[in-house]
């Protein structure tokens, strides 16, 4: 197989602005994949199979036969979990990755999520520490992610948001009835709501037109492709400029080193099981948080005998996700209108600035909701089964609404991904095992986030309410998960430096979540990609400077 | 000559109505699903074709519950048995009722998996066989399938950029 | 080694002679008693029961369907072998491969159909480069051009952007309808006959034929008229009267409203979906309250003989109504006969006398003659 100039490991959110900056900068690229290139006829937005609603299993990957993964609870119990499963903390294995199927939200984090360490001070027992980059090194980036990916919105309403030099692509979906309902009850509470960016054309954008308001957004791929992912966007440029080529179906075995220490390509599993190897100058991992860590860890040599980047046995430490809490309103008008994406109104006024508290989050309305959901976020008192239960759907289905958001987490180090010693999956690979958990102070914080969302559902005029407040037993990562990979300056308590590059081996990037120091209080593709876009021209500018060949 | 081959196939497979349950057990989880779902203004659970719909992913993606159904739908069978003589099916409602209570009260993995699946069926989507016509969708008020008019744009115009 | 060969040349005829019964059997078994015979693999069961209670009982299996020697080979396949879907369906080429046998029997309705716009084939809709360098092809168009294509548009048709030249990845189906006859009308109800609903769930009120039903490519089953929705449109802030004739909720699916655009009036004053806007083209102005089926003919669309039934041929103003400028093409015309005001031609107020002209008498519907 011809070598080329980079790999780049995963076709998501990162990996996808990976490869078309590199591509674009004349750089040869593959970019392996392991899961499909899924359309939305794939789906067929069935409510019981998508990737949100996993009953029947995920629709975009990784399908259940074969991909196992191991979790520990509080009492050190091992359990086996399928990827359609809660515990297994799953996040899309497609052209696109989560991308395909996300609720859209592209939040830029506040200029604090980036010092965390500097504004509360580290929780005894947690791992929480500063980014190595701010808020202004990031602001470019971010700005280049919205214009480029095409995201809608309108954040004039809340004063609590970093500087930005130019306001959003695309004005906001016109708002829903939550909104009309919930904005004037922020409003008396002395809040700043707003409308949520969202990576979702509301007028025509980027060649593509604009939403169709439909039941089926979160969790579903657009068939209109009015929502904004990886494989609409940067993936398809990526492939036109001619340098870069997308395999599918391959599973990436290991990172491959030489004598000297250096990453030389990349050894994988082809869609018809064969193993692989593809030579190139420089190794990029952007696999999400569980499985980059994963793919370092199995990458063992002589030369690093406890996984690429792992010197330190910092690789897979500091995994967090989001602790969602919110609660549930119920009202004696009729709520839902039917139309979509349903999450239209946020406020990010808890985000940071409680007393006592470290940190917070966004809370917001929930996405437009499927009868499905309805069934156990009925009122409390409400029978399980039978005809009150019936009768119930009937009376709140429609006068429901849903505020939460994602509490930011207080990492620890014990919360981690290791790869399993036994346990392996389809390609014989030691699986992803999940251990630990946040520090408590997040529950503290996600209670109070729920009692504030209770409230303002209160101000709204819900006759009812219900908490959602729960206390999971094992780190949550899902489609949020992060900081495996963590970036900083020292190479004892980080894995990679400023620019995504492993402190150890420096033709081996880690660009994805992986590398989130902490996770802000907001959903993180944005981020996400605004990391890639970063990382990626100073990658392409060293290429074009000392270079790294070998 | 020809139906040896069907006749063959006929084998390989169980004949009757259902991929893994037996008409009995159909009755008789039929009983249980309609007292989680009964019928009102608007059908129970089986009229709208959840027994379709748990059978059919009793040998898909539900395999591995097999063994809590079959478990499962003797114990109903033989609680109502012990209780009222009679199988599930033949009761009256309220001696459904109660066996069916009784079940919950002995927090029986198996009727928690049935009630979960007998919500999803009439619930979910329509093509799984549960929840025919979306009539569980239009109880609530939905339309089904939803009514979505085509943007109207021209991008030769300069819309977007 | 002699040995060898004569069992190799026993085992070949045996499997030879298998083969030939098997098809010829197997035909033979198929169309037997109107397609009982298929009907005794269960998994055919449900639906040869279902079809069996319909107004096509007398007709077989094997008219409607076609059942090449492929396909009883793949049939044979999977009922031994193969992973059975959830629910067997038609696949694209089984509904295209239908349509001559529906016309079979109603050669006026398919001649009809055949004249009209709904027969637009694939090439037609899909390679014509007015609407694909306007629009991104997406997976929506299959929604109501194309429901029964198995496969997502990148399979249908490239290359994927505006500037073409487009070509059809199967060039089978360039000359084939994309709207066949199983888009509006079903012919079996899925499901086993015992569970099947006692009673329709009619969510509009009056009582249409069930064959008349909308293929839901999403579910890819058929959902008839009667549970379909007409839908709550406004013009401005004002609630428009739309005719309760269920039938019309099939035209709505493809002719459908859109919530308000970011940035116009109706979104900005929260009112709801607007008449005219989509594809929908719902009689408003002079002609409110018109069911579709009131101007239309259900196959082939055509309404140029329907002014006269309820206006005099030459209308007061002196204009031949089956001559006059009855735009339909463009939303913004103002002769646009779906939403044609009296005000757009009196525009200097309406003449008394013809203010009570008498088109309200003709709304009778008459739902029982599905098109």
């Amino acid at each position: 197989m011809k070598r080329v100039n980079a790999v780049v490991v995963g076709a998501g959110a990162a990996g996808g602005i990976v490869a078309k900056e590199l591509s674009t900068a004349g750089l040869s690229v593959v970019l392996l994949e392991r899961g499909k290139w899924y359309t939305s006829n794939d789906c067929r937005k069935d409510d019981l199979r998508n990737q949100r609603t996993t009953l029947l299993g995920n629709a975009f990957g990784p399908e259940d036969e074969g991909n196992p993964r191991v979790w520990v609870d509080a009492k050190s119990v091992l359990h086996t979990a399928w990827p359609s499963e809660g515990d297994y903390q799953n996040d899309a294995a497609c052209v696109g990755g989560g991308t395909l199927s996300y609720g859209a939200q592209a939040w830029r984090y506040m200029p604090q999520d980036f010092r965390m360490r500097s504004t509360y001070g580290a929780p005894a027992g947690s791992s929480l520490e500063d980014w190595p980059i701010s808020y202004d090194d990031l602001e470019p980036f971010y700005e280049k992610s919205e214009y480029e990916i095409g995201i809608s919105g309108d954040y004039s309403g809340t004063p609590f948001h970093g500087p930005r030099r130019r306001d959003l692509p695309m004005p906001p979906l016109p708002p829903g009835r939550e909104f009309g309902i919930l904005e004037p009850a922020a409003k008396r509470l002395g809040l700043h709501p707003f409308h949520i960016p969202m990576a979702r054309n509301s007028v025509p954008y980027n060649g593509r037109g604009p939403c169709m308001r439909c039941r089926w957004c979160v969790g579903f791929a657009c068939e209109v492709d009015a929502k904004n992912g990886s494989q609409n966007t940067v993936i398809p440029i990526a492939l036109n400029t001619g340098n870069c080529e997308l395999r599918t179906e391959c599973m990436v075995k290991e990172i491959l080193t030489d004598d000297r220490g250096r990453a030389r390509g990349v050894s994988y599993f082809d869609s018809r099981g064969h193993l692989q190897e593809q030579l190139s100058d420089l190794v990029v991992v952007s696999g999400c948080a569980t499985e980059t860590a994963r793919l370092l860890l199995n990458s063992k040599s002589k030369l690093f005998p406890q996984g690429l980047g792992n010197r330190f046995d910092q690789v897979g430490r500091n995994l967090q996700g989001h602790h969602y809490t919110g609660a549930i309103g119920y009202f004696d008008i009729e709520t839902y209108d039917d139309v979509g994406p349903g999450a239209t109104i946020a406020i990010s006024d808890y985000n940071h600035g409680t007393p006592g508290l470290c940190g917070g989050g966004m809370l917001a309305n929930e996405f437009i909701r499927l009868p499905i959901h309805s069934v156990d976020r009925l009122p409390t008192n409400t029978p399980r089964w039978g005809p009150g239960h019936k009768q119930a759907m009937r009376d709140w289905h429609r006068r429901t609404i849903v505020i939460m958001g994602p509490t930011q987490q207080i990492p620890t180090a014990e919360g981690r991904v290791t790869v399993d010693p036994t346990v392996r999956d389809k390609w014989r690979l030691p699986v992803v095992r999940i251990s630990g958990n946040v520090h408590p102070d997040t529950f503290e914080i996600g209670a109070v986030q729920a009692r504030r969302a209770e409230a303002w559902l209160k101000e709204a005029g819900a006759v009812s309410t219900t908490l959602m407040a729960g206390k999971p037993q094992v780190v949550s990562a899902g489609q949020h998960q992060a900081g495996t990979c963590r970036m900083g300056d020292d190479p004892k308590g980080s894995v990679v430096n400023r620019h995504c590059q492993i402190h150890d081996v420096d033709n081996v990037f880690v660009i994805d979540s992986s590398v989130h120091v902490t996770n802000g209080g907001f959903n993180p593709a944005l981020t996400i990609m605004a990391i890639a876009y970063f990382a990626s021209e100073a990658l392409v500018r060293n290429w074009k400077g000392t270079g790294f060949r070998s | 000559m020809g139906g040896v081959a069907v006749a063959i196939g006929c084998t390989a497979h169980k004949r009757g109505n259902w991929d893994f349950l037996g008409d009995d057990e159909a009755r008789t989880l039929g009983a249980i699903c309609d007292q989680i779902v009964p019928a009102d203004d608007f059908p129970s659970a089986t009229q709208a074709g959840v027994l379709t719909y748990i059978d059919r992913q009793l040998v898909r993606h539900y395999r591995r519950h097999q063994d809590v159904y079959r478990e499962g739908l003797v114990q109903a069978h033989a609680m109502s048995m012990k209780r009222f003589g009679q199988e599930l099916a033949a009761l009256s409602r309220q001696q459904q009722f109660e066996v069916v209570s009784a079940m919950e009260g002995e927090e029986s993995r198996f009727f928690e998996m049935v009630r979960r699946h007998t919500l999803e069926g009439y619930y979910g989507s329509p093509r799984h066989g549960g929840n025919r016509d979306a009539v569980s969708w239009r109880m609530l008020g939905l339309a089904e399938p939803p009514l979505l008019g085509r943007a109207q744009y021209d991008l030769r115009k300069g819309s977007g950029e | 080694m002699k040995r060898l060969l004569k069992i190799a040349a026993l085992g070949v005829g045996l499997v030879a002679l298998l083969a030939i019964g098997g098809i010829y059997g197997a035909s033979a078994y198929y169309t037997s008693q109107l397609g009982k015979g298929c009907a005794n693999c269960h998994e055919m069961g449900e639906y040869f029961s279902v079809v069996h209670g319909a107004p096509h009982r007398n007709v077989g299996c094997m008219d409607c369907h076609e059942a090449s020697l492929g396909t009883k080979l793949r049939h044979i396949r999977v009922h031994l072998f193969g992973r059975m879907p959830e629910a067997i369906r038609l696949r694209d080429v089984d509904v295209l491969e239908m349509v001559p046998n529906c016309q079979k029997c109603h050669q006026q309705e398919y001649a009809k159909w055949h004249a009209g716009p709904h027969s637009a084939t694939y090439s037609q809709i899909f390679t014509n480069p007015a609407q694909n360098s306007r629009q991104h092809l997406m997976e929506d168009c299959l929604r109501c051009h194309g429901m029964h294509f198995d496969g997502s548009v990148r399979e249908l048709v490239q290359p994927q952007n505006t500037q073409g030249p487009w070509h059809l990845l199967r060039k089978g189906l360039a000359d084939q309808p994309t709207i066949p006859c199983q888009a509006c009308h079903q012919v079996h109800r899925e499901g086993p006959l015992e569970v099947r609903p006692q009673r329709r769930f009619s969510v509009a009120g009056q009582p249409v034929h069930d064959s008349l039903a909308y293929f839901d490519r999403r579910e890819r089953i058929h959902f008839a008229a009667t549970a379909l929705t007409l839908p709550t449109l406004h013009d401005g802030a004002r609630l428009v009267t739309i005719s309760q004739d269920p039938r019309a909720a099939i035209c709505y699916q493809c002719h459908a409203p859109r919530q308000p655009e970011a940035g116009t009036l109706a979104a900005a004053n929260g009112w709801g979906p607007q008449v005219g806007s989509g594809d929908d083209r719902t009689a408003m102005g002079v002609h409110e309250g018109l069911s579709c089926f009131s101007c239309h003919n259900g196959h082939n669309q055509n309404a140029r003989a329907s002014c006269k039934t309820c206006h005099p041929q030459m209308s007061h103003c002196g204009i031949d109504v089956e001559k006059m400028d009855t735009t339909f093409a463009s939303a913004k015309s103002p002769h646009n006969i779906h939403w044609v005001k009296c005000t757009d031609c009196h525009q200097h107020g309406i003449p008394k006398k013809k203010t009570a002209a008498p088109v309200k008498a003709q709304l009778v519907q008459t739902p029982g003659r599905s098109g």
